[in-house]
């Protein structure tokens, strides 16, 4: 399902949206308007319109800003004060845009000469709309400082999407309220041809550059006729378009040699960069290899070595994998046995920092979360909700006796010999420990 | 020089008789379609009078047209930034109450009512929403109401006469209104086009004809504010802009439009001027009353060598020169100089020229009799029953003394005639009333016979528009025979 919606649908939607516009432009030029209702009610679209467009289009901008250029977005953001204005701005935007988005569905839902021109595609579109904004304002509230996380999850997922590399696990693992403004940003975009949403496709800043007059021609060997008379009569317009039409296509053949020649060429690389290239790849093997061994490990065997008990520490914790593949935590507690915690920020994922601050808790750098590692809870106020769990653990020695364990009971010493145990024992995690012992 | 050819326009009002023959013509051949039933491009109105869409001549309210700023000639309705912010809200565009809700009647009603007390009626059902309404405002809706408080009082161009003049024009026994026909003016200089966002608005170079590219147009609506003449319409059923194309298919094939083969009182012409492009920013620049003079200086006289060889280099066919050369506009409006431009402070130097109406200038009563006779001659025109000044307003951006000149010729020319054919006005006066007017005898019987006894080749002299030519550059005429106008409507393909 969430390769679907993650993986599947975006493609459906990217697919749909270029061959219908094409389609759409090709075939049916005169369907494409903005459809606008003025001239049957301008009172309330006054409001509405003018509301809806400036914030979506605000909104809209940022959203485009942030995934083409997300190394410049993240220097931004990384000034607290433009981060402060930036996401205020944008739920200022989003509450205009729903303002507006309500004001136009309650308008073409009430005046009856409004309803005479509205079609059952505008109001899945008001819809979509009004859920989409909706999402994107419910997630800017619950999940702070979206414009600058953005960059590390979303912003790299649509880059995947984009470059045919598609890596759904960048979102599956976000909040449900991400996902579900994703998923419905591509529903959007499967929408446009299909709907008037096109018209922002042709949005007009052309005019802009224009001459005010315009005179078409329709004899065509008349048009060709006028252009070799003003040409004739101003050579100065002959040249410049000669020049411009000349250097274009001398710029444009140098540029499709340039790429047709090193196609067919292939990449010439010298020795030094050939071994760094092999370097590389190597270094990507082998952590593939590893990390292919440690799962291999974690489905064959029941126990997991993790270190001796006399290396842990109270003070740093060691960094381990447990059997889901996730980062966790061993440190030494008070009583001289092992603590064993996750190590992944109940928040967005990321991977806690290991050393235990002076009142005994452990901080997740991407957001500020410090976690007490004896229960596990974030402090208050923290982006982080729910605590980290702990894992359990056993003990035995090298004869592979069982010295100690602790499980969801709690913790249970086998031996008399503790100094025996913490000085010769091997700590190990196990898999469901409950139904073992 | 850049010579362009321009088919223009010349209305004579002493002839209008406010029939809306013209209106029904043009209705039941292009606006008689869901979302076009309240476009009337041809429409014809009553003045003094507010007009359609109601108080149009409101620049202050609607925006249309250039105005000047800085030696350069601005959109009064929108500079490029302002444009694009309008897109979603417009202020200036004029809404569907300004004109009229189009209705019918359910008539249906009348046979298939159950048997009742009363008879059964049609009641009125709007056509946009299918509902019953009441009927507030129709096209045309102030027919004949001049003198009225609520309509005629209301007209924009009286803002200019005191308040002695207006109450003189609406004295009971004085009354007076005139028919104002008014289609698309097709300007050489149109502010429509200007404003398009999508650039779908364009003027034909070989007629100049303003036609609305429906594949082109995106329903932004700048346009509509940005014609002062209010002739755009916006289509809400289609979200495309439409307008009056002058009938150009018809055109195409030779034949007047349909307007102006309907008029019954036949008040219209139509030729070809020849119009300097490169002039046209620089005397639709110069101050109002310099106006009317400053258009005339960029029509380019049709029998100079120079003007005609410029014109053949810039591809103008012979035919058209031709056609140029017999034109009534260029006779109207250059010549005999008594067709003038409506509303030329708007600078948008249209091609639809009028000569104004002397008939209710020189009516008056006297006692209780209507009297038509003058014995003052021209000082009556101070004591006119429609104001100089009002119809200056109209025609001459408020320059009285061109109107004045109009007026001295058309009566000169009558005066002229009566002499002749009654012989009760004698001859001294007649030559001292041409000599005033600048009128030769020979002028003053050629003014009489294309105002009275023109056939329809005087009145429309059609350049042949060369279909077949024009369709050579791009397809064996054979071939797309019925498929290509002007231009390739569709190809005929074999569907497999």
């Amino acid at each position: 399902m969430e390769s679907f919606l993650f993986i599947g649908l975006p493609y459906i939607s990217i697919g749909l949206f270029l061959f219908g516009t094409i389609a759409r432009f090709r075939s049916s030029l005169y369907s494409i308007s903005s459809q606008s209702s003025q001239f049957l009610e301008h009172r309330a679209l006054r409001w509405g319109s003018t509301a809806w467009h400036i914030g979506i289009i605000l909104i809209l901008l940022a959203h485009i800003a942030v995934v083409l250029a997300p190394g410049l977005w993240t220097g931004l953001m990384s000034n607290k004060t433009i981060l402060l204005v930036t996401e205020s701005t944008g739920i200022a935007l989003s509450l205009l845009c729903l303002i507006g988005i309500l004001v136009l569905a309650v308008r073409r839902l009430v005046f009856s000469k409004v309803q005479a021109v509205t079609t059952n595609m505008d109001l899945v579109v008001l819809g979509l709309l009004f859920v989409q904004v909706g999402l994107g304002l419910a997630v800017a509230l619950k999940h702070k400082w979206g414009a600058a996380w953005a960059t590390g999850t979303v912003v790299p997922y649509l880059w995947s999407i984009l470059t045919l590399k598609p890596r759904a696990e960048l979102v599956t693992e976000m909040p449900l309220l991400v996902k579900a403004h994703v998923v419905g940003g591509f529903a959007f975009i499967a929408l446009i041809p299909f709907s008037r949403l096109i018209h922002m496709l042709t949005a007009p800043v052309h005019y802009l550059l224009r001459e005010p007059q315009l005179v078409v021609w329709s004899n065509l060997s008349r048009t060709r006729e006028a252009v070799i008379a003003q040409a004739y009569d101003s050579r100065r317009f002959f040249l410049r378009g000669f020049v411009a039409t000349g250097a274009g296509a001398t710029m444009l053949a140098v540029g499709v040699m340039d790429k047709l020649v090193r196609f067919f060429q292939g990449p010439k690389l010298s020795k030094e960069q050939e071994a760094a290239l092999m370097e590389e790849k190597l270094i990507r093997i082998k952590s593939t290899v590893e990390q292919r061994e440690l799962e291999y490990e974690r489905l064959k065997n029941d126990y997991i070595y993790v270190c001796r008990v006399s290396d842990l520490d109270a003070r740093v914790g060691r960094y381990f994998t447990d059997f889901e593949m996730r980062p966790a935590l061993a440190f030494r507690d008070e009583d001289g046995l092992p603590l064993l915690i996750s190590a992944k920020c109940t928040h967005l994922g990321c991977t806690i920092a290991n050393e235990l601050s002076a009142d005994g808790k452990i901080l997740c750098p991407c957001h500020i979360s410090y976690f007490d590692i004896k229960t596990g809870q974030p402090n208050e106020g923290s982006p982080a909700k729910s605590p980290l769990p702990h894992l359990d653990w056993v003990i035995f020695d090298s004869q592979g006796n069982l010295l100690a364990q602790r499980n969801s009971s709690g913790v249970t010493i086998e031996t008399k010999d503790l100094a025996l145990l913490l000085q010769q024992g091997s700590l190990y995690i196990v898999k469901n420990l409950d139904k073992r012992v | 020089m850049k010579v362009r050819a321009q088919i223009a326009m010349v209305f004579h009002l002493d002839k209008c008789i406010g029939c809306h023959t013209c209106s029904v013509a043009c209705k039941n051949i292009w606006t008689d379609r869901p979302g076009a039933e309240y476009m009337w491009w041809n429409n014809v109105e009553t003045k003094p009078g507010t007009g359609y869409p109601t108080k149009w001549e409101d620049q202050e309210t609607y925006r249309g047209g250039w105005k000047r700023s800085n030696g350069r000639l601005k959109l009064r309705a929108q500079d490029k930034v302002s444009a694009l912010l309008k897109l979603f809200y417009d202020p200036n565009q004029p809404g569907l109450d300004d004109y009229y809700e189009p209705w019918t009647y359910r008539y249906s009603d009348l046979f298939d009512a159950p048997e009742g007390d009363d008879q059964p009626t049609a009641r009125p059902v709007s056509l946009i929403t299918g509902e019953y309404i009441d009927i507030e405002a129709g096209p045309n809706w102030d027919d004949d109401l001049s003198g009225s408080p609520v309509y005629a009082e209301n007209d924009p161009n009286l803002d200019k006469l005191t308040e002695e003049e207006r109450a003189q024009l609406f004295e009971i026994e004085r009354v007076s209104m005139m028919y104002l026909p008014r289609i698309c003016n097709h300007c050489a200089n149109p502010s429509c086009v200007a404003s398009c966002p999508s650039g779908a608005l364009y003027k034909r170079g070989e007629d100049g004809i303003v036609l609305v590219n429906q594949e082109k147009c995106r329903g932004w609506r700048a346009c509509i504010s940005a014609c002062p003449y209010k002739k755009v319409y916006y289509n809400w059923q289609t979200g495309k802009s439409e307008k009056c194309i002058l009938c150009y298919p018809r055109l195409e094939t030779g034949q007047a439009p349909a307007c102006f083969h309907s008029c019954v009182g036949r008040i219209r012409y139509m030729g070809v001027l020849l119009v300097d492009a490169d002039l046209i920013p620089e005397v639709m620049q110069v101050p109002d009353e310099g106006l009317v003079e400053a258009q005339r200086r960029a029509l380019l006289d049709p029998y100079d060598e120079k003007v005609v060889s410029a014109a053949l280099r810039a591809g103008i066919s012979e035919e058209f020169i031709e056609a140029a050369q017999k034109s009534p506009v260029w006779k109207y409006v250059c010549e005999w100089k008594l067709a003038l431009p409506l509303h030329i402070e708007y600078r948008t130097m249209p091609m639809l020229f009028y000569v104004p109406p002397l008939l209710p200038v020189m009516g008056k009563a006297i006692g209780k009799a209507y009297s038509n006779a003058t014995e003052a001659l021209f000082t009556s025109l101070e004591h006119s029953r429609l104001p100089i000044k009002y119809l200056a307003s109209l025609f001459s951006a408020g320059n009285e003394e061109i109107i004045v000149a109009v007026m001295k010729k058309l009566m000169a020319v009558r005066y002229f005639k009566r002499a002749q054919e009654l012989a009760d006005v004698c001859a001294d006066e007649v030559r001292k009333l041409l000599r005033e007017a600048d009128l030769s005898p020979e002028v003053a019987e050629e003014i009489y016979k294309m105002t009275a006894l023109p056939t329809v080749y005087e009145r429309y002299v059609l350049p042949p528009i060369q279909r077949e030519e024009m369709m050579e550059s791009f397809c064996d005429p054979d071939l797309c025979k019925g498929t290509a106008g002007v231009e390739l409507v569709q190809l005929n393909r074999r569907s497999s």
